[in-house]
């Protein structure tokens, strides 16, 4: 989105009004978020503290209970990043594979995509059966099982969408096999790796999250919401909520990070800049 | 013709590959008794067949059949995913057609559409559906499958919303002008021009959709007392997991096939609508 806006500023408008006409509806919008959580919700529209309590309630249950949450935070986000790692690992190992044998992976690729739409989450309590519910391997092997499918589509996807002209051209250029493979299809498929990586960034956050819900430890961040919830701690549960989607916006900006280092020469990053 | 035969013939290979891999696995560690990265037995892999014939027993004493009691989980998980993509889509495209009618809309709010994405927003299930419990909108209280459905709605929300402005944008801007120098109104661009072109997009955004308000239907029935869908079921089985493992197993089955199903309507649908596919869908 914000290629489109600086492109469009870009004629004719000075680079200090443009910035401002990128970034002040959104600063805006930002701002009458927050008036609308502190003020007009619960004062003008009367929403219930139930369904969103007052922002100042939710920062001072967040500061009240800060040991509580960090600890929860750092069990979750240990068991999110090990679930991404391994997750996205396997699936990348597997679409190398798939992408070495095309017919293959092309046989394959409707029901690898079909297969993503089972709801995975579901079997998180098989995974506390396997390991023990308050094992932290039950967490990560779920988020990793989340974060699977759609890095392996993807990163397939990837590895074949190179140009058969830039292939030829290889071939007159008597390159191998290996060659081929990684100057022309790895760079090629690091555009869609990283796409499905910022999406399992997320993926493994929420395995981590909801995988609670069906059973963990006392101190992880599901299990606190959980239980504020139960005990109609409503701020403390959006509180913990807030944690964990920093800390899922942190895994994701951390790869979209990686992202603009990897894959400098692309067009989409470029644009940015 | 011979191209559904042979997708037919792939997927049962695929099934079929599947059932080896689970059974050759749970053979190979039971003969060698290898116990990492976790111990395999009847509790943690129940046999295919166990799985298959605890469909056909009754769940209590004379009760009714696992495989009927499953179907009607599904379905009642299939009623709130359905009412929920329709109050997101009806919601997601609403928005989406009036941000991309206003510039100024488009700066403001779309980096949040974007950046909401980054949020696990399935964690806050739980906090939704039990607070709307107590909700009372002059004497009327939504019941508890609607209050799931609240949580699939707004999982299809985003997605739907994201990909209309996308797609409504993505109208040729020649056919637009064409359009404007017949004197054509914006109402009739929208209808005959923009709308077309969104097509492709919606659907994308729908694929998307279809699994997550599954998804969120399932996560939605975890916290409340919500006993007749497939998420109450996987609680009560998970209850009794270790004398029955394979009702579990079952019944996450029956979710896998619920999840492929609302993903086939979708994907038949858009075969049947959308005449052009797109260059480009994620």
């Amino acid at each position: 989105m914000s290629t489109l806006a600086v492109a469009e500023s870009g004629g004719g408008v000075g680079r200090a009004s443009g910035f401002a006409r990128t970034w002040l509806p959104a600063a805006l919008v930002f701002g009458i978020g927050l008036l609308c959580w502190q003020w007009i919700f619960p004062d003008v529209l009367g929403v219930k503290p139930f369904l969103l309590p007052r922002l100042s309630d939710v920062l001072s249950a967040l500061w009240e209970n800060r040991d509580a949450l960090k600890t929860a935070a750092w069990i979750t986000f240990k068991e999110a990043f090990g679930g991404l790692i391994l997750g996205s690992g396997i699936a990348i190992l597997a679409a190398l594979v798939l992408a070495r044998w095309r017919p293959l992976g092309n046989a394959l690729i409707p029901y690898l995509i079909a297969a993503n739409a089972i709801p995975v989450i579901a079997f998180a309590p098989i995974t506390n059966a396997w390991f023990g519910t308050l094992s932290p391997w039950s967490k990560i092997v779920i988020a990793a099982a989340l974060c699977f499918f759609p890095v392996l589509v993807n990163t397939l996807r990837g590895l074949t969408s190179v140009h058969p002209s830039s292939i030829e051209l290889m071939h007159a250029y008597a390159c191998p096999q290996r060659t081929i493979f990684w100057k022309l299809r790895i760079p090629a498929a690091m555009p869609y790796l990283f796409t499905a990586l910022k999406i399992a960034a997320v993926l493994a956050m929420i395995g981590a999250v909801v995988g609670d819900y069906f059973g963990g430890s006392t101190e992880s961040l599901g299990v606190q919401i959980q239980s504020a919830v139960a005990l109609s701690r409503y701020e403390l549960g959006w509180a913990a909520i807030v944690v964990a989607s920093v800390i899922g916006s942190v895994l994701y900006g951390a790869v979209a990070l990686a992202e603009r280092f990897v894959i400098r020469w692309h067009p989409s990053v470029r644009a940015v800049d | 013709m011979i191209n559904v035969i042979k997708r037919v013939a792939i997927g049962i290979a695929v099934l079929v590959g599947v059932c080896a891999f689970y059974t050759g696995y749970r053979e190979l560690f039971l003969a060698t008794g290898w116990t990492w990265p976790f111990e395999v037995d009847d509790i943690t892999l129940p046999s295919l067949p166990s799985i298959v014939g605890a469909l056909f027993d009754p769940v209590q004493e004379d009760g009714e059949l696992l495989i009927s009691l499953l179907f009607k989980a599904a379905l009642f998980t299939a009623k709130e995913a359905f009412v929920g993509f329709v109050i997101g889509t009806i919601v997601g495209f609403t928005l989406g057609a009036v941000i991309a009618r206003f510039q100024m809309l488009q700066r403001g709010l779309m980096p949040y559409v974007v950046g909401s994405q980054t949020i696990p927003i399935l964690a806050i299930a739980p906090i939704v559906v039990v607070g709307l419990g107590s909700l009372t909108i002059a004497g009327w209280t939504p019941s508890d499958w609607l209050r799931v459905s609240v949580i699939s709605a707004y999982l299809t929300f985003f997605p739907v919303t994201v990909n209309t402005v996308r797609g409504l944008e993505s109208a040729d801007p020649r056919a637009i002008e064409l359009m404007r120098s017949y004197a054509s109104g914006e109402w009739a661009i929208f209808l005959k021009l923009r709308l077309p072109s969104s097509l492709p997009y919606l659907f994308g955004a729908f694929r998307i959709a279809a699994t997550a308000c599954v998804i969120g239907a399932i996560i939605g029935e975890l916290p409340s007392s919500i006993q007749g869908g497939l998420g109450g079921a996987i609680i009560n089985f998970n209850q009794y997991y270790v004398l029955n493992p394979q009702n579990l197993w079952a019944t996450n089955l029956m979710a896998a096939a619920l999840g492929i199903s609302f993903f086939l309507v979708i994907v038949i649908a858009e075969k049947l609508l959308v005449h052009r596919p797109p260059e480009t869908l994620t």
